[in-house]
């Protein structure tokens, strides 16, 4: 049973379309121009990996939501359960940049942190 | 910020106004992460990259005055001076030189021709942007967003992920115009639906946007009679372009380039008004943050160079746009100094090509290979001043290969 992935290369700004089919072991790209698209193909099946961004509540600070992000890209496929254990985090301020909010999020092993430092006011 | 932490590091004193309560700029409300490959070698969100300058002004002891409104400068003579308009009311401020940094504003509906009623729910990106990142507000359920560009992309997945109900994104262009990992990991990833060669002829609703007339496009952007076609949605997003806000600049008689439509400057980022320097999204739409903290670096080196009074060339040397490029900076040439030129340009072209140096007469002096080139994405080159030595002009253009 082989799979097909279609995916742009992201490594410089032409954005070749590419193609990939992985038959077990066998990856195989096709639709790149150059070296570095065939090597972004490979790697982009094997592991797929993005950061995720979004906010929590925050009370006592001057606005409402905290950005954060995950401290590591986490598997691509795990996107939308990190979003969804984001939902409800609710924190205090004082808060500074790089604090833990959530440890292990969603069990990816990656915890998610605040993205600035946000005074407590009022 | 940066411009400020470079000349107070020089030992110079110098004073931050900001119109908002914090500092950062824009930078506050771009919680993705993609800031700051070039200067720390690590993608880092707008915040991070924000508190990173911030940390610096503070060691560094800069004065900082928040909330505070350029309301207007007189740079007429050899001091100049700054009226501020804030809370405690109406400061004015003395100074030998001024790096203006106030940015960009984003385009609207009405220059983009776009028609129909004039109902709520019709915002720009980064307003919206603003509400989901500052605030957790959702503008509405089932978003139309106008604009294929990069701020129109990452909109587009902070929304989906927030919980829009529908998104759809329209562009006139063949494919999305901003960088392809914007496009891959905002769109694609998600399976966000897009129409492109699509804009939308009109906006629809009396009270509320209750939709839009979309209506295809041939390759010269020309509407397709009879290809309308109404989209239902509750609220459009337009993320049609950002433009330099040099007004102020302007006010103050610094000579307004066209095809930037920002300040005309120099090697070192100074306007057309002798020791008043501009940086930043004021003088060219950076892609990326490290080319806008360069172009303040650059800044601040000029005005070292203009407080030191440090000798400028004879004659100066003109720089000009050749037909392939949309937009280039600087315009001229005009300190001595070692270091290379550093020229900013926006090609108007796509593909493999060469980005060339050429004087007044046609001749070649220099040129850059590039594997690949395109409008969205702004170029950076570095001019060795040997080359230009005898020029009285240059021209920068790129060549298609
Ligand atoms: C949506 C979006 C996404 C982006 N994504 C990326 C990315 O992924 N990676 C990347 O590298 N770059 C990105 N950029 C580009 C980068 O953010 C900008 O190039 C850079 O932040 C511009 O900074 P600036 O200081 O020139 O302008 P601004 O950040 O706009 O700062 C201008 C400041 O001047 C103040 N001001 C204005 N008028 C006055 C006045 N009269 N008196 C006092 N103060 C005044 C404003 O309040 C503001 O604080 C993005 C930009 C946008 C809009
Ligand atoms: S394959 Fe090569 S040319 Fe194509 S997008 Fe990737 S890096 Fe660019």
């Amino acid at each position: 049973m082989s799979e097909v992935y279609e995916f742009l290369c992201i490594r410089c700004p032409k954005g070749c379309r590419l193609r990939v089919v992985v038959d077990g072991d066998d990856i195989a790209v096709t639709g790149y121009e150059c070296l570095e698209g065939k090597k972004y193909g490979e790697e982009e099946v094997r592991n797929p990996k993005r950061m995720v961004t979004s906010t929590v509540r925050i009370l006592g600070a001057k606005y409402p939501r905290l950005p954060v992000r995950t401290a590591e890209p986490v598997p691509k496929d795990r996107i939308l359960d990190v979003i969804a254990a984001l939902r409800g985090v609710v924190v205090r301020a004082p808060v500074r940049r790089g604090q833990v909010i959530v440890e292990n999020v969603a069990g990816t092993g990656v915890d998610v942190i605040a993205e600035r430092d946000m005074e407590a006011v009022g | 910020m940066a411009a400020a932490v470079r000349l107070a590091e020089k030992g110079y004193d110098v004073a931050i106004i900001e119109r908002k309560e914090e500092l950062g700029g824009i930078l506050d409300q771009c919680i993705h992460d993609g800031f700051g490959t070039k200067i720390f070698g690590t993608a880092l969100s707008g915040p991070e990259f924000a508190g990173s300058f911030m940390e610096r002004v503070e060691k560094l002891g800069i004065s900082v005055r928040l909330n505070a409104y350029v309301k207007s400068v007189d740079a007429g003579g050899g001091i100049k001076k700054i009226t501020t308009v804030s809370p405690e009311g109406v400061d004015v401020i003395k100074t030998k030189s001024i790096i203006y940094a106030i940015g960009c504003r984003e385009r609207h509906q009405f220059e983009i021709k776009m028609g129909g009623t004039r109902p709520a729910g019709v915002y720009t990106a980064g307003m919206v942007q603003r509400l989901v990142n500052l605030y957790g507000i959702l503008p509405g359920r089932n978003i139309l967003i106008v604009g294929g560009g990069d701020v129109g992309m990452i909109v587009a997945r902070h929304l989906h992920l927030e919980g829009a109900e529908s998104i759809m994104v329209v562009f006139p262009e063949e494919f999305f115009a901003g960088l392809p990992r914007n496009a891959q990991q905002c769109i694609l990833d998600f399976g966000i639906p897009y129409r492109p060669r699509t804009i939308v002829k009109e906006i629809v609703g009396r009270e509320r946007v209750e939709g839009a007339v979309l209506v295809r496009v041939d390759e010269r952007w020309n509407p397709i009679p009879g290809t309308e076609e109404f989209y239902p949605c509750d609220t459009v997003v337009l993320s049609v372009g950002l433009i330099p806000y040099a007004k102020k600049l302007a006010d103050l008689g610094a000579e307004i380039d066209p095809r930037t439509r920002g300040p005309a400057v120099n090697e070192f980022f100074e306007t057309t008004v002798s020791g008043v320097f501009a940086a930043g999204n004021l003088v060219q739409i950076f892609d990326y943050v490290d080319d806008a903290v360069e172009s303040a670096y650059l800044a601040a080196e000029g005005v070292e160079k203009f407080l030191r009074g440090d000798a400028k060339l004879e004659k100066r040397i003109i720089v000009k746009a050749g037909e392939n490029v949309r937009s280039l900076t600087p315009h001229r040439i005009e300190w001595e100094d070692e270091k290379p030129v550093v020229a900013f340009l926006r090609p108007a072209l796509e593909g493999r090509a060469w980005i060339t140096v050429s004087d007044g007469d046609g001749q070649l002096l220099k040129k850059f290979f590039r594997q690949y080139v395109r409008p969205s994405t702004l170029e950076r080159v570095e001019i060795p001043r040997e080359i230009l030595q005898d020029a009285d002009e240059v021209v920068i253009d790129v060549r298609g290969l």
